[in-house]
């Protein structure tokens, strides 16, 4: 009985280790996620495991994906804000409009 | 008719599909601010020696804030630029009160931006101003110790163990502004920036418009409209 005991469990210890080798990082779902969503989509207690993960992936030659990862990050940030929607632009043109009057008015405004 | 309400339901779907696939973007900040304000009621002051001014009580500020995007290129927020000074023993007629002093500029601006490069950003940003200015001090009140040690002597024990007490008051000032700013922000990573913004802030303050325990006071005489106002500080997205 005692020998059937000691061989569940080491054949238990010996499965979790070959689960654990055999879980390729580059397809873990936060890395999936990131790359689907933007990095900003990993929520933040899952910050400390998706950079081990990405390290994991690079380490096993995903060095290609996490470049790509990262590159489709900023790409998706750019394209999304590089033109001002709707009243944004106009909004931005009155910031623009009372700095510039403020200004030029304390650099060349007199003093009664 | 008909269809026309059929496609207004649709839009609407289609917007609501829209706004939950969009990732909101809250981001907190932390900072300081520069400023030059003119507080004569407390450099001027020829019957109380305030502490001397210096760079830490009156042009640095402390700043953070949060804010969320809630359209495509603009966000809303709250952001808190705070000014203090305390001073030890300073000498009034009863006392050697401890006095602390604050301004605090509390904005809910409005900004947009656009990335003129990939990890550069330019933002505009206007803002309203709620400010409130407070002076605390710690004095030593006459009969407060006699009444202390009245009660205190009805419970047992030594008389009059109390010799000495303290109370501290608070004058508190509120009033309203408006502020509008140019930023350029870096972005180190996706989610963490550097923010440096540089404009202005008017604020209606008026010095008869303090109070201390629902009584209407004369507080000091500030210069603190038609100010130049900048700000350096990090920004991190949490989502």
């Amino acid at each position: 009985m005692r020998g059937l005991v000691y061989t569940f469990m080491f054949s238990s210890l010996l499965f979790a280790k070959v689960g654990e080798k055999d879980m390729d990082p580059c397809s873990d779902p936060l890395i999936r996620l990131a790359q689907k969503k933007g990095v900003k989509a990993v929520p933040l207690k899952d910050i400390l495991k998706f950079k081990k993960l990405m390290k994991e992936c690079e380490e096993n030659g995903g060095k290609e994906k996490i470049k790509q990862l990262h590159l489709r990050d900023w790409n998706r940030d750019y394209k999304k804000a590089r033109r001002m929607a709707g009243w944004t632009s106009t909004h931005a043109m009155c910031v623009f409009v009372s700095f510039g009057y403020y200004f030029i008015g304390k650099i060349y405004a007199t003093k009664p | 008719m008909k269809s026309q309400i059929y496609v207004f339901i649709l839009s609407l779907l289609l917007f609501a599909w829209d706004r939950a696939y969009s990732q909101p973007k809250i981001s907190v900040d932390m900072g300081f601010g520069f400023y030059e304000p003119t507080l004569s009621g407390f450099d001027d002051n020829l019957s109380i020696q305030f502490p001397t001014k210096g760079f830490l009580n009156r042009n640095l500020l402390l700043n953070w804030g949060i804010s969320y995007e809630f359209f495509n290129n603009a966000r809303i927020g709250y952001n808190s630029l705070l000014s203090y000074e305390i001073g030890n023993n300073l000498e009034i007629v009863n006392s050697n009160a401890v006095f602390r002093r604050s301004i605090r500029y509390r904005m809910f601006p409005i900004e947009t931006y656009f990335r003129w490069k990939p990890r550069i950003e330019l933002n505009f940003t206007l803002t309203p101003i709620w400010g409130r200015g407070r002076i605390e001090m710690d004095t030593t009140p006459g009969d407060k110790t006699e009444d202390w040690n009245d009660l205190i002597n009805s419970f047992g024990g030594d008389q009059d163990p109390i010799t000495d007490m303290g109370a501290t008051d608070v004058m508190i000032s509120d009033w309203i502004g408006y502020g509008s700013k140019l930023g350029v922000r870096y972005y180190v990573n996706s989610r963490l920036a550097i923010d440096v913004k540089g404009g202005f802030m008017n604020n209606f303050y008026n010095n008869d418009n303090w109070r201390i325990q629902r009584q209407k006071v004369t507080g000091p005489k500030m210069k603190i409209t038609d100010l130049p106002v900048f700000s350096l500080k990090i920004v991190y997205g949490i989502k």
